[in-house]
């Protein structure tokens, strides 16, 4: 059905999307992509993310918003660690299932190994604090100073110190 | 960023296929877009802020013109506010004050750009202010709307020739501007700050007299106070000079000249005929309480450690102090 003949029926047609809205899409969609990607770890995830932050923009704010890049990234972020965390829940449960099946003693390099796996570093950026995760996938995400301060309403002065505490929280976290 | 925390697949990213997949899940789903929220909703906090800004413009460059003392030899600061003082004003001071476009031009080299934000976070995010809230609001109060000012900078250069104009048009005949004056420059910066609004619904009937007129149910404003530099011009000089112009009242320069510590006091004006004010205690700081003649409305101006906070609204001296006394 065609936009004329959706009115003839007495339905509401959407409106098409504002330019503004498809410029905002275009110049932010592969940074929010890269955002969410350094927490999910995975293309089709972090696209699926990035579909989700878009459509909740669009629901509640005007693409001109001088605060739209600045949201949108943060959201990235937020969206990406609820995937995640949700993830991580499933995995537990399916890990304590099988759990007691193929036990094996712990090799303490082996075990270096594995936490270094993609799977234990998502699983490790999950389990700090969210200010902290964001932090650091904005950064590795190729965000600037004044880009991650804007989205995190924090000084750009006190971004590099955050950084420094993320950084060492994520250390200790893969570690543990 | 020596090693990378957080290892990554290589992902090549199809912005045009994103962009349909998301028209496709928008038209699926019925999605209108926002384009800008309700209109009513909306205007209030821009123009409040547009006038607010006005105000504290006004303040800020009459305070410094006006008050500064000492001698300066380079560029320093020459106003930062550190407290608040009433300074009563009567309607003739308002309207035989001459403009500050008489003494020269203004230049924003950041003009005020006020805009609104939907939410509390957005609001402390474009400012990069640690933002206070009221954790007591009065009854009857609907949801906050936020505005933000992002810092704005200009430059004031005073010119003789154009104070010479400025006072044939109007047939009078200026004291002459010291030779030092001229071509001296200001450096004033404003902001960022924050606004809050609540309104109830109604809106109080405009009466253009009443300053407290536009005012919503409550207001809570609270931004980094106004800083003014000078490239060395003899400020001294330059207050004596001001305060002898034409339309200045002899009981203002006088009110002028007795603020102690003019360097750090933000001179709040307060229109003797509408309003009445006194200081008083908030948050531990002394600060001023305006009240307009009629009891409609009232004001709370103070500073503390460098932002300058203001609460307003249609509310009692009582109900805005709690309010006051709330934020944190």
């Amino acid at each position: 059905m065609n936009a004329a003949e959706a009115m003839r029926a007495g339905q509401t047609v959407p409106r098409p999307i504002p330019p503004a809205f498809e410029e905002l899409f275009r110049k932010e969609y592969g940074r929010v992509v890269a955002i969410a990607l350094r927490i999910v770890g995975d293309g089709d995830d972090a696209e699926d993310v990035a579909q989700d932050v878009f459509v909740s923009f669009y629901r509640k704010h005007p693409a001109d918003a001088p605060y739209a890049p600045s949201w949108l990234h943060a959201a990235a972020a937020h969206t990406a660690l609820n995937v995640l965390r949700s993830r991580s829940r499933r995995g537990r449960r399916e890990t304590a299932e099988s759990a007691g099946l193929d036990r094996e003693p712990i090799d303490p390099a082996r075990a270096a190994e594995v936490a270094e796996t993609r799977a234990e570093v998502r699983a490790a950026l999950g389990r700090i604090d969210e200010r902290s995760a964001s932090l650091l996938a904005l950064r590795y995400g190729g965000l600037s100073y004044d880009e991650i301060a804007a989205a995190l309403g924090v000084k750009r002065s006190g971004v590099g110190t955050l950084l420094r505490r993320a950084e060492e929280a994520f250390r200790k976290e893969v570690r543990s | 960023m020596s090693e990378d925390l957080l290892p990554v697949p290589e992902v090549r990213v199809d912005t045009e296929r994103a962009l349909s997949r998301l028209r496709a899940r928008i038209d699926a789903e019925r999605i209108a877009p926002v384009t800008r929220a309700p209109r009513a909703a909306r205007r209030t906090p821009v123009s409040i802020w547009a006038r607010g800004l006005a105000a504290a413009a006004t303040v800020a460059v009459v305070a410094t013109v006006l008050t500064v003392s000492g001698v300066a030899e380079t560029i320093l600061t020459i106003f930062e506010p550190k407290q608040v003082v009433a300074v009563p004003i009567t309607m003739n001071d308002v309207n035989g004050a001459p403009s500050l476009a008489t003494y020269g031009t203004l230049t924003w080299s950041t003009p005020p750009r006020p805009f609104d934000v939907p939410d509390l976070r957005t609001a402390a995010s474009e400012s990069g202010l640690t933002l206070l809230v009221p954790a007591t609001l009065p009854q009857s109060v609907g949801a906050a709307r936020y505005g933000v000012m992002p810092r704005t900078t200009a430059t004031f250069t005073f010119s003789a020739e154009k104070t010479k104009q400025a006072a044939a048009q109007q047939g009078r005949t200026p004291p002459p501007m010291p030779a030092n004056i001229e071509g001296s420059k200001l450096f004033i910066t404003g902001g960022p700050a924050v606004v809050m609004v609540w309104d109830d619904g109604t809106r109080p009937t405009a009466n253009t007299k009443d300053p407290f007129a536009s005012l919503p149910k409550l207001m809570v404003a609270q931004g980094k106070g106004p800083l003014v530099q000078s490239d060395g011009v003899t400020v001294e000089q330059l207050q004596s000079y001001l305060l002898a112009q034409p339309g200045i009242s002899p009981q203002l320069a006088a009110q002028i000249r007795a603020i102690k510590d003019p360097s750090s006091t933000l001179p709040i004006p307060v229109p003797v005929d509408l309003a009445t004010s006194k200081k008083i205690t908030v948050q531990g700081v002394e600060g001023i309480f305006i009240g307009d003649s009629t009891g409609l409305g009232s004001a709370l101006i103070w500073q503390k450690g460098g932002i300058v906070y203001g609460v307003a609204g249609t509310l009692t001296e009582a109900e805005i102090l709690a309010v006051a006394n709330s934020l944190r």
